[in-house]
């Protein structure tokens, strides 16, 4: 994962956003369609032979990750994105459900 | 569940002016979290009492907040620096870029006396917030943010501004700025 410095961060701003790499497991994806009606930019398409995900638009993805959230069988992989800072996960917590897993 | 605790002596005294913060890396990460279940059931409560009101009192608070940050910052009419100079406002904890659909030309859209440009926010303390205690985006929280900006750029631009939540998820929101030129 890389972090970038406040300063570059900022340079970024002005220099637009860079494309997503979007790979759909179709042996997980159970074609529910739930990423199709969840994404506001139409990342995604079913198809109608195979009746699953097929990614058709990536440029207009902006990683927002709502199709993951949504996903029930988490057959989408994001590559090269923007991760945000995962601030909420107590580490705490973390080693207890470790413990229990 | 034990709980290891160091206690840090020294003498205080008025005058001395410390250093530099106590405490580990972890006890900041506690604090975070402490403060951040304080806010989100302070958010909650506030929507419990006053309903759709909670909106607006955030949005006023943040409103305020951004007013404040931006006194400093030069004065300008030119968005993309405004932008750049509300990143530094916002800062890291509220990291955004641009963003358009591959169709559109520019960043921007001209309609009458408005301009509108979509952001997505990537880094959010809010977002964090809310996950962290389990209530749904584009709640009073958010409106915590949208006054801030708008605060921002009623600042640094002297003119009129909205933001409006087009699509929240758990890594990025977009939001669309809207200015209105004319003064205010």
């Amino acid at each position: 994962m890389e972090y970038l410095s406040r300063k570059q961060k900022m340079k970024k701003i002005s220099r637009g956003f860079k494309m997503v790499e979007i790979e759909i497991d179709e042996d997980a994806c159970v074609g529910c369609g739930s990423c199709v009606d969840d994404c506001p930019n139409n990342v995604y398409q079913m198809n109608e032979e195979t009746w699953k995900t097929t990614v058709v638009n990536a440029d207009d993805c902006m990683a927002c990750l709502s199709c993951h959230e949504i996903c029930p069988s988490q057959a989408m992989t994001h590559r090269d994105i923007h991760v945000a800072k995962r601030l909420y996960i107590d580490r705490k917590v973390n080693d207890v459900l470790e413990k229990i897993i | 569940m034990d709980m290891e605790m160091e206690e840090i002596r020294g003498t205080f005294k008025p005058e001395i002016i410390p250093r530099e913060t106590g405490g580990k890396i972890g006890d900041y990460e506690a604090a975070l979290h402490v403060l951040m279940k304080f806010v989100g059931s302070m958010s909650s409560a506030l929507e419990q009492v006053s309903g759709r009101g909670a909106n607006a009192i955030v949005y006023q608070a943040g409103k305020r907040m951004g007013h404040d940050a931006a006194k400093m910052l030069e004065k300008t009419d030119d968005l993309e620096k405004a932008l750049n100079e509300m990143g530094e406002v916002l800062g890291v904890e509220f990291y955004f870029e641009m963003w358009k659909p591959k169709g559109q030309e520019g960043y921007t859209i001209e309609s009458g006396d408005k301009t509108e440009v979509k952001l997505l926010f990537m880094d959010c303390v809010v977002r964090q917030t809310l996950r962290r205690t389990g209530l749904p985006q584009k709640g009073p929280l958010c409106y915590l943010l949208y006054g801030y900006m708008v605060g921002a750029v009623e600042e640094v631009m002297s003119i009129k501004g909205k933001l409006d939540i087009d699509h929240v998820g758990p890594n990025a929101c977009l939001k669309t700025l809207t200015i209105k030129w004319g003064g205010k």
